[in-house]
């Protein structure tokens, strides 16, 4: 019974919440998770369950196959909004259930936190589980990646249900061994991309084989340590692969999968990564290539997850940069393209970033293809600046500035081709201070 | 021309926090003012580096679990080491490799990673895992006679104790235990610290005050080296102690 008042309690809480226009986010979850911590025993769901968890990668990767899933006719139900800890999925199923905890959906899709996936399938139902990288991340918050995946490989050993796993991560395609027991392993690749390189380029994990310590053998990096990799000494990584993206073209924004050609939005290698885990998700739960291909087709996050913009005609591309990986992604994006373009990067350290900056100097930002300028902001917007110098970007062409509105304002003075790269909690003032300069809502 | 030459020393084990900046900083500076600066790597497999042969010797922090498998390696060199300390060349060491230098490192399970035993200082880790020194942190050092404030980062789970001089008074964070007053190691031509950020990046003062150091060493002379144009590093310095010393920010 106690159970059936706290959700009864919780589903009052919502209504009010909506009357005041409040979203709720972790709120409703937080209060019940304090009230009962063994409250994700209480719910019955008779449907799958996929959960999607990484680095980098998570939300876009939750939501197309949410997308998917309902373009395909199915009700879903899904963390859209990335709350993505214990609390945040707890509140989507406690707006979604009824008072006896059934949760009338075709499919659950939730992105979690790394480290929270012990924590919530401990007690609920896990059909599929989806993981796509892991880099270094808010060292200061996160403590080292080694750990994490420690305690991910612990919560596997027991695990029977269906893995998707990433082969080209050294750190996720060790994650198929957790659990000899489960035949339900299910690998992705993705072939070499034209910018992919014999050396690494970026700062990256998984040198070292996690079975036998030798050192890994990487034929190609597609970026940061994601490639094609094999341990000499005891094979490690020669996995049968499920799906395989191959004929990567990202100026023409599409790919092939078994004789299929996905057109989509974005050109980074890291989405085709995305795109391949969403696939091969979709194709486990028999849904058709057209209508996978049609969704692939429209499918954009736009909340600045490279989100592409025309401020004053100027073309502008946003995207979230937490850590080192997903800076040097957007740069690789920036990079590729051959166009004149200018750079804004934005760099916060409030509590949901970090405190330490450090992982800047992570960051690749040795040989820019054809960026004439380069304006910081954000509360180390310092720090920022001095990075790029000493990367050998001529100071005089750095502009940093405190205030973000003086950055964009700064920023706009010529209508060169504009990329911004945002850290955390920097990522939604700046779309909101793009729009208002670009005098939209 | 002049050059200053730099060891690097495991550059793809010990490069967890960005220390690999210092390296940058330091070359960026020994360049920019038209000199050279030669940077040679050295890790686990590579031919043995002669210690003596180099002006700066640079090491920086790692995970747990690299750390114990250099310490091995590293003990090889024990005498070349003291050899190139005795002969001035300069060494700048970070979190782990401060600690490596030291007696020893009590891990949290109780195993003892024996140091270089070079100084007299021992770490022990603290017993529980999840509690460590992290944060901004502010000390106040002596660099040529002037009291110098020196910015970094700090996260550490170690605990270095039995320190004979340190690097600096701690004005804001922790420095070597929970609390304390004293921060890092320092010693002529040794400077042994928690201070991530990268240190040398948010203190340019620093940087110069050990390119001197060794330019004046190997040439044998006093030289004063042409001034760069600091403006970032000056305000960000300015900003970040406004910061840090004026609200607790914790």
């Amino acid at each position: 019974m106690k159970n059936f008042f706290i959700i009864l309690e919780m589903k009052i809480l919502n209504i009010i919440l909506k009357i005041f226009h409040k979203h709720g986010g972790n709120f409703l979850g937080k209060i019940a998770f304090d009230k009962n911590p063994e409250i994700f025993k209480y719910f019955k769901v008779n449907c799958p369950v996929i959960a999607v968890s990484a680095t980098n990668g998570k939300t876009m990767t939750n939501n197309c196959i949410g997308y998917t899933l309902k373009k395909a006719g199915y009700k879903v139900v899904s963390n859209v909004e990335g709350n993505n800890m214990e609390t945040g999925i707890l509140s989507t199923i406690l707006k979604n259930c009824t008072l006896t905890g059934k949760i009338k959906a075709d499919f659950l899709v939730f992105e979690v936190d790394e480290s929270y996936i012990p924590v919530v399938f401990k007690d609920f139902r896990l059909d599929t589980l989806v993981i796509l990288n892991f880099f270094r991340d808010q060292l200061d918050r996160n403590g080292e990646v080694e750990s994490l995946i420690l305690r991910i490989n612990e919560f596997l050993k027991t695990y029977t249900g269906q893995l998707v796993l990433n082969n080209d991560d050294p750190n996720v395609a060790r994650l198929g061994q957790a659990n000899p027991e489960n035949s339900n392993i299910y690998y992705f690749s993705v072939d070499k991309y034209d910018f992919a390189t014999e050396k690494i380029k970026e700062a990256g994990e998984g040198k070292f084989c996690p079975f036998c310590k030798t050192k890994l053998e990487y034929e190609y990096y597609q970026y940061s340590h994601i490639g094609k990799f094999k341990c000499p000494n005891c094979n490690f990584g020669n996995n049968e692969i499920y799906r395989t993206a191959t004929n990567i073209n990202l100026k023409n924004r599409s790919f092939d999968i078994k004789n299929v050609t996905y057109n989509i939005k974005g050109n980074s290698i890291y989405l085709i990564y995305n795109y391949t885990a969403a696939i091969s998700v979709c194709i486990l739960y028999n849904i058709s290539e057209n209508i996978i291909k049609d969704s692939l087709s429209s499918f954009a996050l736009n909340n600045g997850r490279l989100e592409e913009l025309e401020i004053n005609g100027t073309p502008t591309i946003i995207n979230l940069a937490k850590n080192p990986t997903g800076s040097n992604v957007s740069l690789r994006i920036l990079n590729e393209d051959e166009d004149k373009k200018e750079l804004l990067f934005v760099l916060n350290d409030n509590l949901a970033d970090g405190f330490d900056v450090s992982w800047i100097w992570d960051i690749n930002f040795d040989t820019l293809n054809n960026v004439s300028r380069i304006i910081t902001s954000g509360t180390r917007a310092y720090d920022i600046a001095i990075r790029i110098k000493t990367s050998g970007f001529p100071a005089e062409k750095i502009e940093p500035y405190l205030d973000l509105k003086e950055a964009i304002n700064n920023l706009y003075k010529t209508d060169i081709k504009k990329y911004v790269i945002a850290n955390y909690t920097a990522l939604q003032p700046t779309r909101k201070e793009l729009r208002q300069f670009g005098g939209k809502k | 021309m002049k050059e200053l030459k730099i060891l690097y020393l495991y550059p793809d084990m010990l490069e967890l926090y960005g220390d690999y900046g210092n390296i940058q900083v330091l070359k960026y500076r020994i360049e920019s003012r038209g000199y050279i600066a030669i940077i040679d790597r050295y890790s686990i497999g590579d031919t043995a580096p002669n210690f003596n042969d180099y002006d700066i010797v640079f090491a920086g922090g790692g995970a747990d679990n690299e750390q114990s498998i250099l310490a091995e390696d590293l003990i090889k060199y024990k005498k070349n080491i003291k050899e190139a300390i005795q002969n001035g060349v300069f060494f700048l060491l970070i979190c782990g490799a401060y600690q490596l230098f030291g007696k020893y490192y009590k891990g949290a399970d109780g195993k003892i990673i024996p140091g270089l035993e070079i100084f007299d200082y021992y770490t022990e880790a603290n017993l529980d895992r999840k509690k460590r020194c992290i944060g901004n942190i502010v000390i106040e050092t002596k660099l040529n006679g002037f009291n110098t404030k020196i910015i970094g980062f700090e996260n550490h789970g170690g605990q270095t104790f039995d320190i004979s001089n340190p690097f600096g008074k701690v004005l804001f964070g922790n420095g070597n235990k929970f609390g304390d007053s004293e921060e890092g190691f320092f010693k002529n031509n040794i400077i042994a610290t928690y201070l991530h950020g990268p240190l040398l990046s948010k203190n340019p003062e620093l940087a110069d005050f050990i390119i001197k150091y060794c330019l004046d060493r190997k040439y044998d002379e006093n030289i004063a080296l042409t001034p760069l144009n600091d403006k970032f590093e000056n305000l960000c310095k300015e900003q970040l102690l406004n910061s840090f010393l004026k609200e607790d920010r914790t």
